[in-house]
């Protein structure tokens, strides 16, 4: 019983800090740091708590949830994006007179959720560990409550995620009843011996979709660019990183553990859904004048390039998790950043995001330039910045993987270059541009300015020195 | 001591340096970036002293442990090809740092850490060993060069450089396609990733007979739109156009030349097999390049747009050289580069010393400029028959022994690119003589005063490539005796490897 608490330590102590995070607002309500305090700390122990565990093979909950290092990458990888969130947010959502604490505990069950995911390995704990991490994006995305926008978007994201939360249970569901267990991998090593049916068939497909409206692969994409533009500037880059983090985790656990023998099946969609996901999310993302917008098909397009990692794993290529994970890492660095980056840019209520707005910033805020231009390279993956790195990982699995891997990997690089054209052309209105009248006033709090340097500090490093977190990602597969 | 370290990284440190200065005081800010670059030069010019006393193939090799999950190391070295071209770099930068101060006013501080940067990028190009590190150097180049002709660019700018940039990057993203499938391939047969991304230790060990052919066809399409081969060649006369002095000088002078030096270094080396298969294709290419460059040229109105596509052409001169495959060829390629690297960039920097006084490039509105400025005349009739090939100067040496080499490989090719140097003399020595000789043009009248002769510093920047021109026109077995070694390696490693 007692090695069990201890093996949930993490979890218990992120829900922990949730509910002490709502019970100091109370006792000091309206005092904005205290909250975002009390969350740091709880972040910072349950870090402590899974670096402890990364090298431990502990299982509880029945042996449905086993501690490691996988659980301990997730679980730092999502204690970075909330804390970057919780650095970044405050100040914006001051200025608009919206609460800090519900965001913060909001944030911090969306982490459990998260960890719970990570450790999953059956699927009911896996769906469970879904949904918590999936809610409190639903109540996130309507933050922003006397925002018409917001909520619209808010209600799509919800209809849509409940529905694709039912279809992804209902595959679940018959998942079980096919394989006769709810274990991933017992699913798998009972599918190795039967040939496929019409159960798994339908298993497969509603599975399929169900994951693909979680990650908002093209064309189950259609919740994104509304839920993210009506939400406040923070909460979106949250919500473009941390819930895709938790889907992907989802999708190694699904498709590379429990259905790898079926991988020829669903390779072939998964390619498809890849190639249409990057090219349609670039190319929609061309087209877009506001800043906000761009960022979130530009978004889509990164679930694209995520997925080649997976298609690589599922050929067989362990490099493909890991691309998959150092993706990850590198992508909640550099589009918290960027994010981080619009969110200083709205310092007075109702400023806008259109590319217009942002001329000539270079000229009267160059240091925030700089650190923008940083982000938005990285995105493009021009080294040495993270986002480089991360996709040669994944387009280095996906070459090794070969066959349909390969091509996608040239559809991947010839996109690539289509999303160099929108992300450059925010730098040529950054550096090239003459100011705007009236000039943008630029937000620069404390904790704003901590929020950029750890997302700026993190697009570099994994650029110039990836062998920390390829050995870390390399661990955490290792069995 | 490391000292192509020192080299690659002494103009990133002083881009930091100058990052700390204030931008109020922007003559100190020039006279730091001139020193940064002066320094580099000093040291290349000691690492080209140091090249010649080593025995192996490269010389103050280094090499340590960087990402060693794939076997990616920081892999330097140095032969004669490279050290030429680091030389060339490190000479051009400073002159360009130099020509710089007075044409550049406004955001001075920026412009001289882009530049820096650039020139980190450039050398680092030239000195990889390492295919990773290779490619990241490849891919620096750009930002900053993106930002010069973004920022302190002409009129049309915005849209060449995003030309460029576009251009160039859907080239180099297919060849890291093929770098990494290389480095797989060399995983896959050796069972271990050490050395698979080493060129040394991959050269010559790819016999996967698609390997061969598609690598080539990544290396070479990101090659080809570098030098520019036709017909990838329409991002180069925009992004001339609209850069700066100083920009269009470099990238004539060395950006030019990282697809000249990625063929000979990497792209046939590494895929000979390929190499040979799309050779007659290069070749018809590089004709193509040869004669439409100078027709094109012939018709131009703008003066920088016509010594643009007088640079198509005569780098059409270093592909077909390259894909010869016999020694004259080869020599005749590398001192091309060279020597198109310091006649062009003359050429360039004395475009911009016009431009600075009239504000207008147009050749019909010039005319009789001999007669108020003989000096800046005479020097650009040098820098032009050096560029038309006049024996004695050292753009002759080159196309000579490129058409050499092409007629022991296919008469027929020698023959129609030999047509060529007179198309070379008729573009510009047409071009001269509107512009320099007769009566002077109302247009040059109406300036006046303005219209004043090249200042000492404006000399001092085209002096050193005037000396070069002449020293390598007299006595270009100077350069070709210091890269033979090169040459030899070359022409060893381009035998085919496939069925061995």
């Amino acid at each position: 019983m007692n090695n069990e608490l201890l093996t949930l330590a993490p979890l218990i102590t992120v829900m922990v800090g949730a509910i002490a995070v709502l019970i100091s607002d109370m006792v000091t309500p309206n005092r904005n740091h205290a909250p975002v305090a009390v969350a740091l700390a709880a972040l910072g122990a349950t870090a402590a708590l899974l670096i402890n565990q990364g090298g431990s093979s502990a299982s509880a909950l029945g042996g449905s949830y086993v501690a490691g290092p996988f659980v301990a990458f997730i679980g730092l990888l999502g204690i970075s994006i909330v804390a970057i969130t919780l650095l970044i947010a405050p100040a914006y959502l001051a200025a608009r007179r919206y609460p800090t604490a519900e965001l913060a505990a909001t944030l911090l069950f969306a982490l459990a959720g998260a960890i719970l995911l990570g450790a999953a390995t059956d699927l009911v704990t896996l769906f469970v560990g879904l949904e918590l991490m999936v809610i409190p994006g639903y109540i996130l995305a309507g933050y922003a409550k006397r925002d018409p926008l917001s909520t619209e978007g808010a209600v799509k994201y919800f209809l849509l995620g409940s529905f694709s939360s039912a279809i992804l249970l209902f595959g679940i569901v018959v998942l079980w009843g096919v394989a006769g267990t709810s274990s991933l991998s017992g699913i798998a090593s009972a599918l190795t011996s039967g040939e496929a049916n019409a159960g798994l068939a339908v298993a497969l497909a509603l599975i399929t979709t169900g994951s693909a409206f979680k990650i908002a692969a093209v064309p189950f994409h259609y919740w994104t660019p509304d839920a993210y533009q009506g939400s406040p500037t923070p909460i979106t880059g949250y919500l473009s990183v941390g819930p895709k983090v938790g889907a992907f985790v989802l999708l190694i656990k699904l498709f590379v553990i429990a259905l790898a023998p079926l991988a020829a099946l669903w390779i072939p969609v998964m390619v498809a859904l890849a190639a249409a996901t990057m090219t349609l999310g670039n190319l929609v993302a061309l087209t877009q004048s506001n800043v906000k917008r761009m960022l979130a098909y530009s978004s889509i397009a990164h679930t694209g390039y995520l997925m080649v990692g997976i298609v690589a794993a599922g050929a067989g290529e362990a490099a493909g998790i890991a691309g998959v994970l150092f993706y990850a890492a590198a992508y909640a660095f550099m589009n918290l950043g960027a994010f981080a980056f619009l969110t200083a840019l709205q310092g007075r209520p109702g400023a806008t995001t259109q590319l217009s707005d942002l001329a000539g910033l270079g000229r009267k805020h160059p240091r925030m330039a700089i650190l923008a231009a940083i982000f938005l390279l990285s995105l493009t993956g021009i080294p040495p910045t993270a986002g480089f790195f991360a996709k040669t990982y994944v387009i280095l699995a996906a070459v090794q993987a070969g066959g349909p891997a390969t091509i996608l990997a040239v559809i991947a690089v010839l996109n690539a270059a289509i999303a160099a054209f929108y992300y450059l052309r925010v730098i040529v209105y950054l550096f090239m541009r003459d100011p705007a009248e009236p000039a943008v006033q630029v937000a620069e709090g404390p904790m704003l300015r901590a929020g950029l340097l750890i997302a700026a500090i993190g697009t570099v490093a994994l650029g110039l020195a990836p062998t920390p977190i390829i050995e870390a990602v390399i661990q955490a597969l290792a069995k | 001591m490391p000292i192509l370290s020192l080299i690659i990284f002494a103009p990133l440190l002083g881009a930091l340096g100058i990052g700390f200065l204030p931008s109020s005081r922007p003559s100190l800010i020039r006279f730091v970036a001139l020193g940064v670059s002066l320094v580099t030069f000093a040291l290349s010019l000691g690492m080209l002293l140091g090249i010649r006393g080593q025995s192996g193939e490269f010389a103050f090799s280094e090499q340590l442990s960087w990402i060693p999950s794939f076997g990616i190391t920081y892999h330097l070295g140095v032969d004669g090809l490279s050290g030429a071209l680091v030389v060339l770099t490190t000479l051009l930068s400073w002159i360009c740092i130099l020509a710089s101060f007075g044409p550049i006013q406004t955001r001075v501080k920026e412009y001289f850490i882009s530049f820096l940067i650039l020139e980190t990028g450039m050398l680092g190009v030239f000195l990889s060993l390492d295919l990773f590190l290779f490619y990241i150097f490849w891919e620096i180049v750009l930002v900053p060069m993106y930002l010069i002709i973004g920022i302190w660019g002409g009129a049309d700018r915005i849209y060449a450089t995003i030309k460029f940039v576009l251009y160039t990057l859907v080239g180099s993203l297919l060849m890291l396609v093929a770098i990494l499938a290389t480095a797989f391939s060399h995983q896959a047969v050796t069972g271990s990733w050490t050395g698979a991304f080493d060129l040394l230790a991959l050269r010559g060990t790819i016999t996967d007979p698609t390997l061969q052919i598609l690598g080539f066809a990544a290396f070479a399409l990101a090659f080809a739109i570098k030098v520019p081969m036709f017909p990838f060649h329409t991002w180069l006369p925009d992004a001339h156009v609209q850069a700066p002095t100083a920009g269009s000088v470099i990238l004539a002078g060395v950006l030019l030349k990282l697809g000249g030096y990625g063929f000979i270094r990497f792209a046939i080396p590494l895929f000979p097999d390929g190499a040979h298969l799309f050779a007659p294709l290069m070749i018809a290419l590089s004709v193509i390049a040869i004669i439409y460059g100078a027709l094109v040229a012939i018709v131009q109105t703008d003066l920088k747009k016509l010594i643009a596509y007088s640079s198509v052409s005569h780098m059409g001169f270093v592909t077909l050289g390259i894909f010869t495959f016999n020694q004259q060829g080869v020599d005749g390629a590398i001192l091309q580069m060279l020597n198109h690297g310091l006649i062009t960039s003359g050429l360039f920097l004395l475009v911009g010393i016009g431009y600075e006084r009239t504000h207008d490039r147009e050749i019909a509105k010039m005319g009789g400029w001999a007669v108020r400025t003989p000096v800046y005349a005479a020097l650009f009739g040098f820098f032009l028959f050096a560029s038309v090939g006049l024996p004695g100067l050292s753009g002759f040496a080159g196309e000579f022994l490129v058409l050499l080499g092409a007629f022991i490989a296919n008469p027929m090719v020698a023959g129609a690119s030999t047509f060529v140097m007179i198309l070379a003399a008729v573009y510009l020595l047409y071009m001269y003589q509107r512009v320099f000789t007769g009566p002077l043009s109302p247009f040059l009248k109406g300036l006046g005063a303005k219209l004043t002769d090249v200042t000492p510093t404006e000399i001092l920047t085209l002096a050193p490539l005037a000396a070069l021109i002449v020293v390598f026109g007299v006595m270009p077995t100077l350069l070709t005796s210091s890269f033979a070694k090169s040459v030899e390696t070359f022409l060893m490693s381009a035998i085919s490897v496939v069925g061995q």
